[in-house]
């Protein structure tokens, strides 16, 4: 064996174990059924997510959902694309808010918004959450004492609640543990943050207890006395927590626990905050007259607002009297931020945002926010497709079959019109079947299958024996002048050559523009097919290459 | 060694005259079906010009008649209703389809109200929702302008491909056999009543790519032959001959091709059928056209305005 063969059959190797390695999540993953994907992820969320953003992704067409698209009608006055912003805004806030996986929600065009909801089916509440007029409200907090005490409460009902389900273990120890911030007159800053490393997570016995006892607070990672930060894998568990009916019962009913209205992130960790407001209105978003981003005297991003007389009034006593308390600003039950009231506001104000981090596009967010409220933006569905369990359940086992079948029937066509060549073309076609997956899960390529994508890969089945078939043919002819059988493959490779790139260029210039402009599933159409035909080339040139090379020192050919 | 084609010698150029006939009819019916499509006459599907689909099942049985009485007494008489079943699909279940109604506004969504209707007219026999798609005229709008687009920039595309790639001659040739392989198809839908819709026009673009894979085959043979052209003899005779050599290429690529397709056709489902059709008769024109449309084009110039070789 040559040393060039060698290596070319030491890179295949590599390739195939690399792309089974890659695999294993998606092969693991999409053959668990529906009830045990749920069980894992109630189980071992960790586990589950892991497995979920490894395995190969899934379009709406197969794995079921939502996929609406939404039309913002040009205010009377005013930009479009702000009125764009601001649906956009809440409708990300109110995706969140029902808890969506992965949901996509992004502008298209100048005045669209395409909004994609995974596994979510429920039409119903989807049309609430475009319909229904945004609300904006702002709202004082508890103070930090009162917060305390209802945590201290949630704790102890919670506690007692899982000593019956696990009666194991008594404890004691009444303190609840949550550091406040002690300079909260720092806090004038939107997002006031502290710089501090998320702790380590060390379990020592005594932590242990320490769970067991505050099983609520224990999942609140830190706090500046207003927000209450819980790292995103346990905010599952902390909502479920709070809507337990035994919580639900402490919350006095002045009280409100609202989450906060996007992540916040520190390094690559991601944080959901709490806040505990005072359920009483203060003031409501349609006395808003405008919000504007802006710069404060020292370049830092502020938002300006404006309200009208009746706001005022009421502004200017609300703040005179809460000097120093934060106030939250609350768009559909959940909070944008709380900065501290600094002095009286009357008709005008400023925000600050917090941080050093804090940029013009984050008083921009704010100030889209503010005007949820103020200007209804006049939204209408103009597409609405739900695919259900059944259909998209339906096309992924049809699409499953006749995958299998197509790639059985031509390997046994290949197997039997070949024979040993055959068998070399099939093994090439099976390596192409497993690349193109392989290429889909790469990580930042993440390209999404979809039922039109699965069509892709059965033609590209069809369409990746041919760089064989050409070579084969070409063989064939060249014995057939008398040639050697080193010749002929030698022959037969390099007229063949220029015939198989020239053949698919035409394909790949066609999957090209269907890419480009072809919607969500003709997407996933073009990935697969132009990806196939790619592959297709190199396992013909170099893998079915190096086989055929070894095989010039035999006297017969099977061919 | 098995071999299905042997040496053959079909005399392919000489049977052009049938050969240009049919395509010519091919090429008119696909014309003709181009132009309505412009006119807003054609088949369009619900993704061209908006309308509604529902994929819900009875409790009990129900015949297809008995819904489309229903669904023409409520004023959708001109609604698509189609039987499915499957293995995840309920038992009872329908596609029902409706196009061209205006468009949706707010919570009015035209298969809420087509649900309610039907749940009206059927009170003691529930019907379950799975899917629904509801498209409005203007996101019609949009996706045939992208259609359009992807289109003219795939066929241009194409077009430059093949004009860097042959002389002339060829070139146009080649232009010729990849049109009438994407009207042939277009024009073998329209006949069919089948819908005009998304799938299709994609359908329709991968043929364009996959059918000149033929048509370079064959050329590429043709030019190889010509460099000995003097010892081959007649023009006419080195493209038969190119022709024929290749035939078992191309009938072998074929044969796995339309076997990955039939497979997608008899076991793909309902969603992808009209689409794996598509490419079903593309491939089978495709190949067609390779042999009895882009050589003989260049066989029939040839005659009418001969060249040297070199």
């Amino acid at each position: 064996m040559r040393q060039s063969q060698k290596i070319s059959l030491v890179v295949v190797a590599f390739l195939i174990l690399l792309s089974l390695y890659g695999l294993y999540p998606t092969f693991v993953f999409h053959s668990m059924s529906y009830e045990e994907k749920q069980t894992l992820r109630s189980e071992n969320p960790t586990r589950f997510h892991s497995l979920k953003n490894r395995a190969l992704r899934l379009g709406l067409d197969l794995k079921g959902g939502m996929h609406i698209v939404l039309e913002v009608q040009k205010p009377l006055e005013g930009k479009i694309s702000d009125v764009q912003d601001r649906a956009l805004e809440i409708i990300r806030n109110r995706v969140d808010k029902i808890g969506v996986a992965e949901p996509l929600i992004q502008k298209s065009g100048t005045n669209r918004i395409v909004v994609d909801l995974p596994g979510f089916t429920d039409i119903e509440q989807a049309k609430k959450l475009i319909g229904e007029t945004a609300q904006l409200q702002f709202k004082l907090l508890l103070t930090p004492d009162e917060t305390q005490a209802l945590l201290a409460q949630i704790d102890s009902v919670l506690a007692e609640q899982n000593k019956k389900v696990s009666p194991e273990e008594p404890q004691e120890g009444d303190t609840t543990i949550i550091e406040a911030v002690e300079d909260t007159s720092l806090g004038s800053i939107v997002d006031l943050f502290e710089s501090e490393a998320p702790k380590e997570e060390s379990i020592t016995e005594e932590e242990t207890d320490f769970f067991a006892e505050h099983p609520f607070t224990s999942l609140i990672d830190e706090t500046d006395g207003v927000r209450f930060y819980i790292p995103k894998r346990d905010f599952y568990q902390a909502k479920k927590y709070l809507e337990s009916s035994e919580v639900q019962k402490l919350i006095p009913s002045d009280v409100q626990i609202a989450w906060a209205t996007r992540d916040s992130y520190r390094g690559d960790r991601a944080y959901q905050s709490l806040y505990f407001l005072k359920k009483r209105v203060e003031l409501s978003g349609e006395h808003l007259i405008d919000a504007q981003p802006s710069f404060d005297q020292f370049r830092r991003p502020i938002v300006r607002f404006e309200l009208d007389n009746e706001g005022a009034k009421r502004f200017a006593a609300l703040t005179g009297a809460n000097v120093g308390k934060p106030l939250a600003i609350v768009l559909d039950d959940r909070v944008e931020s709380a900065p501290e009231i600094r002095s009286r506001i009357r008709k005008t104000g400023q925000i600050e945002l917090g941080g050093s981090g804090a940029s013009w596009d984050d008083a921009r967010l704010l100030s889209v926010v503010l005007k949820a409220g103020a200007l209804p933006a006049k939204v209408e569905i103009i597409q609405n497709s739900v695919i259900g369990p059944s259909l998209g359940q339906d096309s992924i086992n049809k699409g499953k079959k006749a995958v299998i079948i197509g790639l059985l029937a031509v390997i046994c066509f290949m197997l039997f019109y070949y024979r040993l060549s055959g068998l070399i073309a099939d093994f090439a076609l099976l390596l192409n079947f497993l690349f193109i997956f392989a290429f889909m899960i790469v990580p930042g390529i993440n390209a999404t299958l979809t039922l039109p994508g699965i069509a892709g890969i059965i033609l590209t089945m069809g369409i990746s024996v041919d760089s064989n078939v050409l070579i084969f043919e070409r063989v064939r002819e060249e014995l057939k002048t008398g040639k050697t059988i080193r010749a002929a493959i030698d022959a037969g490779y390099s007229r063949a050559l220029l015939t198989i790139i020239d053949s698919h260029v035409t394909t790949l210039i066609t999957a090209l523009f269907l890419f480009m402009f072809g919607t969500g599933p003709i997407k996933g159409f073009a990935v697969t097919l132009s990806v196939g035909v790619t592959l297709s080339l190199f396992t013909a040139l170099l893998i079915t290459k190096v086989i055929f090379d070894m095989r010039k020192k035999y006297r017969t050919l099977s061919i | 060694m098995i071999e299905i084609i042997k040496n053959t010698k079909i005399d392919f150029i000489g049977k052009r005259k049938f050969s240009f006939i049919f395509s010519g009819i091919l090429i008119l019916v696909g014309l003709t079906a181009f132009f309505l499509i412009l006119l807003g006459k054609a088949n369009l599907g619900i993704d061209f010009v908006g309308g509604a689909m529902i994929l819900g099942n009875f409790d009990e049985y129900v015949s297809v008649n008995d819904l489309r009485s229903a669904l023409s007494a409520e004023g959708f008489g001109g609604a698509d209703i189609q039987s499915v079943s499957g293995e995840t699909v309920p038992r009872n279940s329908f596609i029902i389809r409706t196009k061209g109604e205006s468009d949706i506004i707010g919570d009015s969504l035209l298969t809420d109200i087509i649900a309610s209707r039907i749940k009206k007219r059927f009170p003691d026999n529930e019907f379950h929702i799975d899917s629904v798609d509801d498209i409005g005229g203007a996101v019609g709008k949009t996706l045939q302008e992208q259609a359009r687009w992807a289109v003219i920039f795939a066929l241009l595309g194409i077009l430059v491909y093949i004009w860097i790639r042959f002389d002339f001659r060829f070139g146009v040739a080649a232009t010729i056999a990849t049109f009438h392989d994407v009207l042939a198809v277009l024009g073998i839908y329209f006949l069919l009543h089948k819908e005009i819709s998304l799938l299709l026009m994609t359908a329709l673009l991968t043929l364009a790519g996959y059918s000149l894979t033929d048509t370079v085959v064959v050329y590429d043979r043709i030019r190889e032959n010509l460099k000995q052209f003097r010892k081959r003899g007649d023009f006419a005779g080195t493209v038969n001959a190119s022709i024929n050599e290749v035939l078992s290429r191309t009938i072998i690529t074929t044969g796995t091709t339309l076997l990955a397709v039939l497979s997608l056709l008899i076991f793909g489902g309902e969603v992808l059928r009209d689409f794996s059709l598509a490419l079903f008769f593309g491939i089978l024109v495709g190949t067609y056209s390779s042999v009895f449309v882009a050589s003989p084009v260049i066989v029939e110039w040839e005659k009418r305005s001969p060249r040297r070789f070199k």
